[in-house]
């Protein structure tokens, strides 16, 4: 007996550690991707993430100031000032150079000899003094080629740019009009579908659910020209009430056959009773059915409301794509640029546009739980 | 309390989206002389006043708000209204408005092979005879952007669908002035100075090029902008056209040689910054990054006029970055051969104002607008070249005019399945180490295949 409990003891802990390492396993990216968003551009292009926390040994060039700044001191004219003047990164610099062929060439105090008789030198605080026998010109600064230690560096403006975005407001009032009749009418049409399937008699039930059924393999993609031409023809292509159509459309199937076998697992026994007393089915359906099926519908609401929250590819093409339809997924993208290259906008307009979707989770999380079992357990 | 808010957001968001676009301004006022303002004052009695007229493109963020600098004249000359409207999936988004009939009534292509395709289905509208007698002579070469543009309809007869307006030049070398000064680099004339510099870089210890082919579901289109260039610099242009064409097969010896010229760069470890293997899994927006490290990743990036978007911050294209022509062969006696490319507009649902907005692309002065800015070539002759106020592009615009020839983007004009299919994957198995001929070959089998 004892050897059994030991072997279930290490049994648990061969679980839990594997819980715990699926876990890490799935939120690293979510944790890339959220230290990436603090990071600026050339962070990201220069190195990964997971070096974000670390002080960074960091080759790379900043320029003197200008030659208007030169000052004449005894015959020899001298610019002089911080490399990290105007600079958003500190620390310490441990070599420097003045020609990209040598970027490392002298220690911090050294004096660097350049061409034309001038010299260079820089300490590692970053005070520099460039002096030449003929008065500097040009119209930008010399280079300076630089190794530094970096400390550790995070910056808020990838979340500015986004949050500042123009007419970003506009999209998320815009994504809310989509979303939340999109989410309100499949469920209102969905339950009484489900209530009709699963408690009413009439020919070709079992055919329409199988239909239904069907239906929920066939690709959306599939539809997208057929039913926009449709629109188009009836007068509400493009239009708000085009798009709660095609979201309540593409969200039927899945709704019917998940609300379905939730009301068809409901006891028998409490809606016989209820017709015996003389109860109609709508009365039926209003009283017992609904108030014994929230878990089901508030799983379904969830599904439905993260995936017209986070939908591009149906509101693009069921939506115009003007200042006042864009949805928020659209002004995103745009924020991408016209090539897509600023990754750093996408990792901050990911935390951004999920706020909505986890409050409205956590919000429901009790009913998902229970509604997740919808269907697969007898009496709910 | 939770209903009370969700009702009236939507209240709100309505509310917002049934007032009218914002007023857009003039760049420049009225009158002012550095533009040309022939035919400006004509467009107000075309009786436009309060139509709206909508246009569909690709252009978005920076672009956009040029191209609305341009629509500002419009609206000010005719009183009509325009709403421009971008996306980033313009190709797909573009074929299924047509298709289900809610189109724009203009539509901004980036390349003439989808027009192409929407003519055939019938979807485009002939720009007509005038059009076309204006193309061939006010813009240079003028006979070429009406070939560019003409295309067969759904009954297999050819009109003018596509008027072209802002051009792209892509036979350019970015480089930092700076890193060629410090190591003692000049900028070489021939493309036998371009194979000795490169040498002389690998010799001095060095990486010349930085090459990156990725791009998503689009890995491999900037090599085929490499072998399109090469092809132009190893064949007179009649093989070139050939070769778009189909009249000569894909896997054609002069097709193999072109591709193996890119190649000599391309698979060339020595040559390309992280290896010629890499150079498939390299962003095509990360690999210029590699000019301004320090030290240098490398010294050279071959790559079309928009590529400065894609600098680090605070690098300024003129000073801090410059670019020359690609240069041709020195023994091959091609003259200077420059590739490039285009975006036409066409009429996508018919307008009085779609027409007026046609008409009002060829006036000098809807050019000057946007040259005043930055980023815009035109092959307009009647335009005033003193407003470019941007040196750099005033000095791709005399690359583009010192051409003995001007080719479009090749892969553009090829049938979608090669053009962006399986040239594009061929250059990416090229990359990885497949033969030059094998992978004509097989670009060739899917030419022959999918399309005839």
């Amino acid at each position: 007996m004892e050897n059994m409990a030991g072997t279930r003891a290490r049994l648990v802990w061969v679980v839990n550690l594997s819980a715990v390492a699926l876990v890490l396993l799935w939120i690293i990216p979510t944790i890339g991707l959220l230290v990436s968003s603090f990071r600026d551009r050339d962070q990201i292009a220069s190195s990964g993430w997971w070096n974000a926390l670390f002080p960074a040994e960091q080759s790379t060039f900043i320029r003197s100031a200008l030659p208007e700044t030169q000052i004449e001191e005894d015959g020899v004219f001298v610019i002089s000032g911080n490399l990290f003047e105007g600079q958003e990164s500190q620390g310490e610099f441990v070599a420097f150079g003045v020609n990209s062929r040598n970027p490392n060439a002298f220690e911090p105090g050294d004096e660097a000899p350049m061409s034309k008789g001038r010299t260079l030198t820089l300490l590692p605080n970053g005070d520099y003094r460039l002096t030449s026998p003929e008065p500097h010109v040009g119209s930008r600064g010399v280079r300076i080629f630089v190794t530094l230690i970096e400390p550790a560096r995070f910056t808020l403006d990838n979340y500015k740019q986004v949050i500042f975005a123009e007419g970003i407001g506009q999209s998320f009032l815009n994504t809310f009009a989509v979303t939340i009749p999109a989410t309100i009418i499949p469920i209102l049409v969905a339950a009484f579908a489900a209530y009709a399937l699963a408690w009413m008699q009439f020919p070709g039930r079992a055919i329409l659910i199988a239909v239904v059924v069907g239906l929920l393999v066939v690709p959306l993609q599939l539809a997208l020209i057929p039913l926009l031409r449709f629109h188009n023809n009836i007068g509400i292509g493009k239009e708000y009430i085009g798009i709660w159509m095609a979201h309540t459309g593409f969200g039927l199937p899945l709704a019917v056959y998940l609300l379905r076998n939730y009301i068809a697992g409901l006891p028998r026994e409490i809606i016989e009773s209820a017709r015996v007393d003389g109860a109609t089915d709508f009365e039926i359906f209003r009283r017992i059915v609904l108030p014994l099926s929230y878990p089901a519908l508030a799983s379904f609401a969830i599904f439905q409301f993260l995936w017209v929250w986070n939908d591009l590819l149906v509101a693009t093409i069921f939506l115009g794509n003007n200042e006042q339809q864009l949805v928020m997924t659209g002004r995103l993208r745009e924020l991408l640029g016209s090539r897509g290259g600023d990754w750093e906008i996408l990792a901050s307009s990911a935390f951004v546009s999920i706020i909505v979707p986890i409050l409205v989770f956590f919000a429901m999380q009790k009913f998902l739980v229970r509604g997740l079992l919808a269907g697969s357990v007898k009496g709910g | 309390m939770k209903h009370l808010i969700v009702s009236g957001a939507l209240a709100l968001s309505l509310s917002i989206s049934s007032t009218s676009a914002m007023e857009r301004e003039l760049i420049m006022p009225m009158g002012d002389e550095r533009l040309n303002w022939d035919g400006f004052e004509e467009m107000a009695d075309l009786g436009l006043q309060d139509e709206v007229l909508t246009i569909f493109g690709p252009w978005l963020g920076s672009d956009n708000n040029l191209f609305e600098s341009v629509i500002a004249y419009f609206e000010a000359a005719t009183g009509a209204k325009v709403e421009y409207s971008g996306s980033d999936s313009f190709e797909q988004q573009v074929a299924i408005d047509l298709e289900a009939g809610s189109p724009a009534n203009i539509a901004v292509f980036p390349q003439p092979g989808l027009a192409k395709n929407l003519a055939a289905k019938g979807h485009l509208l002939p720009l007509g005879q005038d059009t076309e007698d204006w193309i061939k002579s006010n813009y240079a070469a003028g006979q070429s952007w009406v070939d560019l543009g003409t295309f067969p309809d759904e009954g297999g007869q050819s009109h003018l669908f596509g008027f072209f307006y802002k051009v792209d030049v892509k036979s350019l070398v970015w480089y930092v002035p700076e890193n060629f000064e410090d190591a003692g680099y000049e900028v070489p004339e021939t493309m036998e100075d371009l194979i000795a510099l490169s040498d002389q870089i690998v010799a001095d210890g060095g990486t010349p090029w930085c090459i990156g082919l990725g791009s998503g579901g689009a890995t491999g289109w900037p090599a085929t902008d490499w072998v399109e260039d090469m092809m132009l610099r190893t064949q007179p242009p009649d093989v070139y056209d050939q070769w778009v064409a189909h009249d000569i097969p894909f896997n054609d010896p002069r097709v193999v040689a072109a591709i193996e010229a890119y190649g000599v760069f391309s698979r060339n470890d020595d040559y390309v910054s992280g290896g010629g293997g890499a150079v498939a899994t390299i962003d095509f927006r990360d690999s210029p990054k590699g000019l301004f490290d320090s030290p240098p990743q490398c010294y050279m990036h071959r790559q079309a006029s928009f590529i400065p978007t894609f600098f680090p911050d605070g690098v300024e294209v003129g000073v801090d970055a410059d670019f020359f022509y690609f240069p041709a062969f020195a023994e091959e006696d091609l003259g200077r051969p420059v590739l490039g490319g285009g975006t036409l507009f066409a009429i996508t649902s018919d307008s009085p104002a779609a027409r007026a907005f046609i008409d009002f692309l060829k006036l000098p002065l809807a050019n000057e607008v946007w040259m005043a800015q930055t980023g815009f070539l035109t092959p307009h002759l009647g335009v005033n070249s003193e407003v470019y106020t941007d040196p750099t592009v005033r000095a791709m615009n005399n690359i583009l005019l010192n051409a003995t020839t001007f080719r479009f983007d090749g892969s553009d004009l090829m049938p979608g399945a090669i053009g962006t299919g399986a040239f594009w994957t061929g250059m990416v198995d090229y990359s990885g180490g497949q033969s030059a001929s094998d992978v004509a070959t097989a670009i060739e089998e899917v030419w022959k295949t999918s399309v005839n």
